[in-house]
């Protein structure tokens, strides 16, 4: 019973990691119709300046704030200087470039903050531990189980009640009618460009306390992003999320019941949903 | 349109041939081995741009063909075989079988969807390589202990030798990219080429697109096989990381570099991917960084790539305004 | 216009040719040293720790005459940690850069599908990093050797270890290949016949995370759940840290289970985690840096930290060992010949940092003693350093070369 209990918890709170690093990514597509090989970069540039802010001054809170803003930043040049160019281009263009992009942004990473390893303490409020019947469980992950819906809430809102989110998901559906009523699209897409940076980017400072800093971090997550989206369905917010929670719990459960075929997980599931339901669980069928 | 001269390109295409058999005599030891490498990465990249240049498909799972071929000769080898035809057949064999099974449920998605589902199966069949320690030895991969001598005209060649390899995967390299060029240029290739445009105008025409797109994924996948198959010869070894998706990025790599609207394109990006390699490993470690870079630029502004710019370049006067 | 346009292309592109394939012109005799190690992507710590002793090593024999009266240089090249780009690095240094001998290799992966085509280059290769029993095991050759300890030498002293404990269950947490795979293996078969009693989780209830996970909570969760009372931990590097630290808030250094880390004692591991690394848990490494108090060692570390300012890994010593191993082998040989330092190197004895060595004959693998210690703290060292040491001598922890499989 308690080992079911924590399972559960490992699954939510990786889930709930996973979903906000996708949750940005699905977004980027919807609206932009990329799909960013580099956002696992933006993930791990979101740790690594949240941990560089945090030399500044010394407070996670401070480090989350500061760093994924920055992110922020950057993507909105990616967006201006590169992304824009190649709107509307075959698919193989968009990977490619935004590969392009992860390979620079991988290395850079390592020739600044060095190959080895970095961690980060969570902050004090969060550190401890709490006890589910004989055995402890880390408050952070709990943390991280709680913050995941909220963040998901506050931005749901944000793309259904606001002006702002409704303009967004019209553009997201058709660029030329938006464009007919009066939107500015291209800042409209430079903003959603940085707001899925910042996404990644809080993904990777709340990661951070969790696992450590190398550079290789956000090619790990990429790949297992790649499949939340695909298999929520392309574009579709409550998508990421099931598909998030769904990946999560198959991995945590996986450990005890596949053994070796554990490492398959995450494939076996995107190509199930691909044969079923090809636009994903919440993807308009065609 | 340009005419098709059959005479001039079987003529430049045999002095092509003499000239690269040439360059084991007179290049250094070390570019005879860059080459071969070349060849094989070239002949891999051709193989998938069959897919993507001529049929429209993205594949990001190309590298678990290419591993089945290298994982085939391996496994053959270590199992005593030694014939090095063998070998390549076995390779094709296991290559264009595995593209039967997987091949068969990919063809019905489309773009995004179908660079992901042969992402996954890639994937699975590199979880397999790592896995099944049995078979494959995990995650170490098989090395090869011997490799296939040939026997020519009484004579035993080592390909052990750069210059006996190199001059084997040429003439691989070369039978498999003729039978690509008349293929392309058959009524099946120009039908894959219509695939391409519209997909739903041959539908409606009464062609089947899914067991064209098929018979395409079967045809790359064996040649992929093919490749593997010298790859793993020429490296003396198989490893779980042939089939990675990572791997499956060269291909796709070399041909945008090279050019995807152009035949031998990829051949081409394979030879400016290891160049640049070379080149640029001489000055700095962050190789990586520098790709990056440069191909950043090749995306955004030469969208038909090196070759395909060039031809462009070159025949711009010739080319018949409209 | 379109001939003369072809004509520049065909002249640019022999000139490029020509830039890329022109070989430095080569200088007076001097001895060539390749070293091939992962210098980026995720690993490329090891590599640059690597790099770092190799060019100590070469610096102090430059300045004190070279090898032989002849001058050291180093060429470096990346393996990537990928078997084809680290053949590919070794046939530039043997046949581009023509170099007299190899030195590297960090994957087991790599060493084991390489280390059959070096004969072929007919340059020698000494090991210094990756662990696999095979290399000096099923696939060894003539050419290859090793210093550093393999995985059969470090396991077997953990074996050792474990008979002294009175843990009744054993079971594993380890990276999912070879490596981890091995050593649990391993440890299963030197362990029994040491104590017969002693009983091992089956294959279904160890732990075996695959190499990408970040999240290790469920595995640990696993191995908590089990009625095992003893944990070998054969993860290493960035899987080491994350294990340890959501190991800790998870309770599962609560004293209740013995713990043996089979690579716990590395510097780079130590460093990241500092002060949340939990004291008194058995750790293994190749090389620590506090563990020899011969004369060649302080200098070592004294020299190391000096110039780099931190205290030298095992990858370091392992580097900077090879390089005059490598020396005495030439001093032996009384030349530079790949032959002769062939034979040379094969049964030599030498002392470096680690303490003195003796390649095999048999088999190439350095006899070299394994170093376990237990994690304490100590003010004057930022790490957590290894009190007390336990150092098992080589005789005790090598098996012999028949067990090995290796014919030469």
């Amino acid at each position: 019973m308690e080992s079911f209990i924590i399972n559960l918890l490992n699954g939510l709170s990786w889930g709930m990691l996973l979903f906000l690093i996708s949750v940005g990514l699905t977004t980027v597509f919807g609206v932009l119709g990329v799909l960013n090989f580099a956002h696992g970069s933006l993930f791990m540039l979101g740790a690594y300046l949240c941990m560089q802010m945090m030399h500044f001054v010394p407070s996670f809170w401070a480090g989350l704030l500061t760093g994924p803003l920055l992110v922020a930043i950057l993507g909105v040049v990616i967006e201006r200087l590169l992304l824009r160019r190649i709107y509307g281009r075959d698919i193989t263009f968009q990977l490619l470039l935004t590969f392009a992009i992860l390979l620079v942004l991988d290395d850079a990473v390592r020739m600044i903050w060095g190959p080895g390893y970095h961690v980060v303490d969570p902050p004090t409020i969060l550190s401890g531990v709490f006890s589910i019947f004989s055995r402890t469980y880390p408050v952070y992950r709990v943390f991280l189980v709680v913050a995941g819906p909220l963040i998901g809430l506050v931005l749901w809102s944000f793309f259904q009640l606001t002006r702002w989110g409704k303009i967004i998901r019209a553009a997201a559906v058709d660029r030329e009618m938006a464009e007919g009523i009066g939107i500015r699209v291209p800042i409209l897409f430079t903003a959603v460009f940085g707001l899925g940076a910042w996404l990644a980017a809080v993904g990777g400072a709340l990661a951070a306390p969790h696992q450590s800093l190398a550079p290789s971090m956000g090619e790990r997550i990429i790949i297992e992003s790649f499949i939340v989206v695909v298999s929520g369905g392309m574009g579709s917010f409550p998508g990421a999320f099931v598909g998030a929670l769904l990946l999560g719990l198959l991995e945590s459960f996986g450990t005890v019941f596949l053994g070796r075929a554990q490492m398959a997980i995450p494939y076996i599931l995107l190509a199930t949903v691909l044969l079923i339901r090809p636009r994903g669980f919440f993807g308009r069928e065609v | 349109m340009k005419t098709y001269k059959p005479a001039a390109t079987i003529f430049s295409s045999l002095a092509a041939l003499a000239l690269l058999s040439a360059c084991p005599f007179v290049l250094p030891t070390y570019w005879t081995l860059i080459l071969t490498e070349i060849l094989i990465m070239g002949l891999f990249a051709m193989s998938f741009n069959l897919l993507l240049g001529y049929t429209g498909l993205l594949s990001f799972g190309q590298a678990g063909f290419f591993g089945v071929g290298a994982y085939a000769t391996a496994l053959f080898i270590s199992k005593g075989g030694s014939s090095l035809f063998l070998c390549l057949v076995i390779s094709l064999a296991a290559g264009a079988a595995a593209a039967v099974v997987i091949g068969y449920f990919c063809v019905r998605r489309d773009e995004i969807y179908f660079a992901m589902i042969t992402l996954a199966f890639g994937m699975m069949l590199y979880t397999v390589a790592h896995s099944w320690i049995e078979l494959t030895g995990g995650s170490d991969g098989l090395p090869l202990m011997t490799l296939p001598s040939l026997r020519l005209f009484g004579m035993e060649l080592s390909l052990y030798s750069p210059t006996n390899m190199f001059m084997i995967v040429l003439l691989v390299t070369a039978v498999c990219i003729f039978f690509l060029w008349r293929l392309v240029r058959s009524p099946f290739g120009l039908l894959l080429t219509a695939i391409r445009e519209n997909k739903q105008r041959l539908s409606f025409v009464g062609a089947g697109v899914q067991n064209l797109r098929l018979a395409a994924f079967v045809i790359a996948g064996a040649l992929a096989g093919i490749s593997g198959c010298m790859f793993s010869l020429f490296n003396s070894m198989a490893a779980p990381d042939f089939l990675h998706w990572g791997f499956s990025a060269r291909p796709v790599l070399m041909t945008i570099l090279g050019g995807s609207g152009i035949f031998f394109g990829p051949m081409l990006g394979a030879a400016v991917f290891f160049g640049l390699e070379q080149a640029i490993t001489n000055i700095t470690q962050n190789w990586m960084f520098f790709l990056g870079l440069i191909l950043t630029p090749v995306v955004i502004f030469f969208p038909k790539g090196i070759l395909g710019t060039l031809v462009d370049y070159l025949f711009k006067k010739t080319k018949g305004k409209p | 216009m379109k001939r003369k346009r072809l004509l520049w292309l065909m002249i640019l592109s022999v000139a490029l040719i020509g830039f890329v394939t022109a070989a430095p012109a080569s200088a007076a005799r001097t001895v060539k040293v390749g070293f091939v190690y992962i210098m980026s992507g995720p690993f490329s710590a090891y590599g640059q720790f690597a790099k770092q002793g190799a060019e100590l090593a070469v610096d102090e024999i430059n300045s004190k005459g070279g090898i032989q009266g002849h001058k050291v240089k180093a060429y470096f090249e990346d393996s990537t940690g990928k078997p084809d780009v680290a053949i590919r690095a070794i046939r530039k240094l043997v046949y581009q850069d023509k170099v007299d001998i190899l030195i590297g290799l960090d994957s087991s992966g790599v060493a084991k599908t390489v280390v059959p085509s070096i004969p072929q280059m007919k340059t020698p290769l000494i090991i210094t990093h990756a662990a696999t029993p095979d290399v000096t095991g099923s696939v060894c050759n003539p050419y290859v050797f090793r210093i550093s300890v393999n995985l059969a030498q470090n396991v077997k002293a953990a074996a050792l270890l474990a008979s002294g404990t009175d843990v009744k269950t054993w079971t594993t947490i380890g990276p999912d290949y070879a490596f981890g795979h091995q050593s649990w293996e391993y440890f299963e078969k030197y362990l029994k016949p040491m104590k017969p009693g002693v009983a091992f989780l089956p294959q279904s209830e160890v732990a075996f995370p695959p190499f990408k996970t970040t999240d290790f909570s469920s595995y640990i969760n696993k191995v908590m759940q089990s009625k095992a009372d003893g944990v070998l931990v054969s993860l290493w590097g960035g899987n080491l840290i994350d294990f340890v630290r959501q190991a800790r808030d998870m309770g599962f250094f609560d004293g209740k289970r013995q713990v043996l880390m089979t690579l716990g004692a590395a510097t780079e591991v130590l460093t990241a985690l500092g002060d949340k690394m939990p004291e008194g848990i058995w750790v293994g490494t190749r090389y620590w840096f506090l563990a020899n108090d011969s004369a060649i060692n302080k200098h070592f570390v004294k020299a190391y930290k000096d110039r780099f300012g931190a205290y030298p890994s095992y990858n370091a010593q392992g580097a900077y060992a090879a390089l005059y191993t490598y020396k005495a082998a030439v001093e032996k040989a009384g030349s530079v010949n790949k032959q002769k330092v062939i034979k040379a190197l094969s049964g030599l004895t030498v002392e470096v940092p680690v303490g003195t060595i003796t390649i095999r004959k048999g088999d190439h693998q350095a006899l070299t003693d394994a170093t376990w210690g237990k994690t304490a703290a100590d003010p004057n060292y930022p790490i957590r350093i290894l009190k007390p040491i336990k150092i098992f001598k080589s005789t005790e922890v090598t098996p012999s070369v028949k067990d090995t499989g290796c014919k030469m």
